[in-house]
């Protein structure tokens, strides 16, 4: 019983049964039985008998060293703390999907409060409500607590191009949370407008004063969006989500730009940073040269000048 | 609740109708797109008397005898091309200068590309329109030489003369932002906080599409949604059509913006407002309005929400000039340059003031009264502006206001700028 709590999958019967042919096998490829440890002098012969072959022999000996190990991962002991390890896992994975959930129910519960206020009378040109901004809050569920995951550190050879890796994901990430929430905000007026609308047709009807060309709700409709984009467009909320959507664009492009670096430094062409380099250098170039061939034309001008007197 | 009656009939049958109109437009929009278009934009004959990396010196052939003893340099923006002044045949600022008898020479900034991204200020008006104002001198054998400069262009002017004062006989500035304190405009208000060496370190230059998306955004009520309802209205009307083709075709004709003019232009302009204050550098000199001294004609748009007047009507009366003088006009940012009415109002009166200083020794220091005949088709208001500080006394300036039809209020075809 105890047992099956230990191991309810039945894994330890599962990771013995193939342990069991895997040590086999390297048994087999040494053809020793598995019985020495020591390399046959016969494989290790050479075809003239001048000794081991060195190449058999190094062949042997890493043989024998994999079937070695083999055996000893075959040991129950060896077994158990195998599946001591994987038991481990699903916690990593628990706190990926805690993590999950609680910003689930966090965005839920914002969601909810947002509802609760549908259907209020929307007054003209006013945004009481542009700081209920769920992707906002998204995004800062983000920064917060799933960011995390791409800034593991990342080690060895391959880190930094990783790191770059992970960065422009993440980047990517901050890009389109940081779109969504300014393309939210754009539609805030649309929303507006139609409510305002509903609300002066309503006054229209009841002083019996609807139009019936249709025409005419157009262009009143237009009119009252373009006054709440007025509106918005000088706010500080919106003045905010547009320099951040902004610098995220730029931190994107620079983190794009430094994977695609590394990529060109394979192929036969010049980065951008080289190229930009170059640039600098001609820049300077010139302008000195500019300044030396005005310098030139002055001196000659009052050569001549002083010739001419 | 009292009984609402609403004329679901009446309404139905209009739109009823509409829709047989709409159907019977598509036909015609049909023949219309399928058939030839002229839309082709900046037809006015020109030579390029001068060319130096990207940039093209265009001197526009006469049409007419040349009446003016000094040349006219037009100094377009680096946003947007200066296509806008030649527009097409019939509705041109260009051809209304050269029919006044202006020897006319423009500025064509050209493409800048990745390796133009470190060219700054200094490189643009020390280096190039200073060779460009060289050129003219020569070839023309003046002095000096009078300039106009349009929006960013016009910025650039300013700082020229107040440079080079020597070279210029008089300065015309057209929605000129010089005063960069005031929320009036939406670019004042999202510049103040703009990051700008973070955007210009990683993009080089600012992208052509980056900047016109900010356009868009300025109105996008009228600019991404009403301008195309006008046009499915209008579709089956030809002129219409190439009209509003060849202005869409200019509107997103947009360069990039060299990356460390647009870094100067926010901190230095936007954010600091350096211009004014006399503080501002270029190549190592400090800009001094004071230096300026020429005679100066300063036009702007009441309805310009990109320039609004607070950021142009300060310029007269922070600079040593004592022949200044504001125009407002009932428009836009662009309405000026491409809506006939205020291309009559604006064009000849360009001419009429330039003739006046014709004859004139350069930077002389001028007491006039305003004018009284510009055009019939505007009613002008007198407004004496008061002025700030002791120059006060010593200024005859004064400004005026036309105002006309409000209708022509919107820019053609729902322009952004």
């Amino acid at each position: 019983m105890e047992n099956q709590n230990q191991d309810p999958f039945g894994m330890m019967a599962m990771v013995n049964a193939w342990m069991k042919p895997f040590s086999s096998l390297w048994d087999g490829m040494t053809g020793d039985g598995g019985s020495s440890p020591e390399p046959s002098t016969d494989t290790a012969s050479g075809p003239q008998g001048k000794g081991p072959n060195r190449s058999q022999a190094a062949m042997a000996a890493s043989l024998k060293n994999w079937q070695a190990m083999a055996k000893a991962m075959a040991s129950p002991e060896s077994v158990k703390a195998l599946l001591k390890g994987s038991t481990e896992m699903p916690d990593v994975m628990l706190k990926l999907a805690q993590t999950g959930v609680s910003s689930l129910a966090t965005l839920q519960e914002n969601l909810i409060k947002s509802a609760g206020r549908l259907g209020k009378s929307v007054e003209a040109y006013r945004f009481e409500d542009i700081d209920e901004n769920i992707c906002r809050l998204w995004t800062d569920i983000y920064e917060k607590e799933f960011r995390r995951f791409f800034q593991i550190p990342q080690l060895g050879l391959l880190r930094e191009y990783q790191e770059k890796a992970n960065h422009l994901v993440d980047q990517y990430n901050l890009l389109q949370s940081q779109i969504a929430e300014f393309v939210r905000m754009l539609g805030l007026p649309f929303n507006h407008s139609m409510q305002v609308m509903q609300e002066r047709l309503g006054e229209m009807a009841e002083q019996g004063k609807l139009s019936d060309d249709s025409h005419e709700y157009y262009k009143m409709w237009i009119k009252v969006l373009e006054g709440h984009f007025m509106t918005l467009f000088q706010t500080p909320e919106y003045v905010d989500t547009l320099n951040r959507t902004i610098s995220a664009m730029a931190d994107f492009a620079a983190a794009r730009d430094a994977v695609f670096e590394d990529v060109f430094s394979l192929l036969p062409v010049a980065k951008k940073s080289e190229v930009d380099d170059m640039a600098r250098d001609l820049f300077e170039l010139k302008k000195r040269l500019k300044k030396l061939e005005k310098e030139k034309a002055h001196l000659a001008a009052r050569k001549a000048a002083e010739v001419g007197a | 609740m009292a009984h609402v009656k609403i004329p679901v009939d009446l309404i139905l049958t209009q739109m009823a109708d509409s829709a047989e109109k709409a159907k019977s437009r598509a036909q015609k929009a049909s023949e219309v797109l399928l058939g030839e278009l002229d839309t082709d934009l900046a037809k006015t004959p020109y030579e390029v008397v001068y060319q130096e990396d990207r940039v093209k010196l265009k001197h526009y052939l006469p049409r007419t005898e040349i009446r003016y003893k000094t040349p006219l340099l037009v100094v377009y923006a680096l946003i947007n091309r200066e296509t806008m002044l030649d527009l097409q045949p019939g509705r041109s600022v260009v051809e209304r200068f050269l029919d006044a008898g202006i020897d006319l020479y423009m500025v064509d900034w050209g493409y800048p590309t990745r390796k133009d991204r470190f060219l700054g200020f200094d490189d643009h008006i020390n280096g190039y329109m200073d060779d460009v104002v060289d050129v003219i001198r020569d070839r023309n054998a003046v002095e000096a030489v009078n300039l106009m400069g349009i929006c960013m262009g016009g910025t650039f002017s300013v700082i020229y003369s107040a440079l080079h004062p020597e070279k210029i006989k008089n300065l015309v500035t057209t929605v000129t932002p010089t005063n960069f304190d005031t929320k009036k405009g939406l670019l004042h208000v999202w510049m103040e906080h703009i990051d700008v060496d973070h955007v210009v370190d990683t993009f080089g230059n600012l992208p052509a599409d980056v900047m016109n998306l900010g356009f868009l955004l300025l109105n996008p009520a009228r600019l991404m949604i009403d301008k195309y309802v006008g046009f499915m209205e209008n579709m089956d009307n030809k002129t219409f059509v190439e009209n509003f083709v060849r202005m869409d075709k200019w509107i997103f004709d947009s360069p990039d913006l060299p990356g460390e003019v647009f870094r100067q232009f926010v901190k230095d302009c936007y954010q600091g407002n350096k211009l004014l204050k006399n503080e501002l550098v270029v190549g190592g000199q400090r800009v001094d309005l004071n230096r300026l001294t020429m005679p100066l004609l300063n036009i702007y748009g009441k309805y310009d929400h990109l320039v609004p007047p607070e950021a142009c009507e300060k310029l007269t009366a922070h600079v040593g000039s004592k022949d200044t003088e504001d125009l407002c006009l009932d428009t836009g940012h662009i309405g000026i340059y491409v809506s006939s009415k205020y291309q009559e109002a604006f064009a000849p009166k360009i001419a009429k003031w330039l003739m006046e200083r014709d004859g004139k020794p350069r930077q002389a220091s001028v007491t006039r009264k305003a004018d009284t005949a510009v055009s019939a088709a505007v009613v002008k208001k007198i407004t004496p502006k008061k002025r700030a500080g002791t120059r006060q006394s010593s200024k005859t300036t004064e400004t005026e206001t036309f105002q006309a039809d409000t209708a022509d209020r919107a820019p053609v075809t729902g322009t952004a700028r």
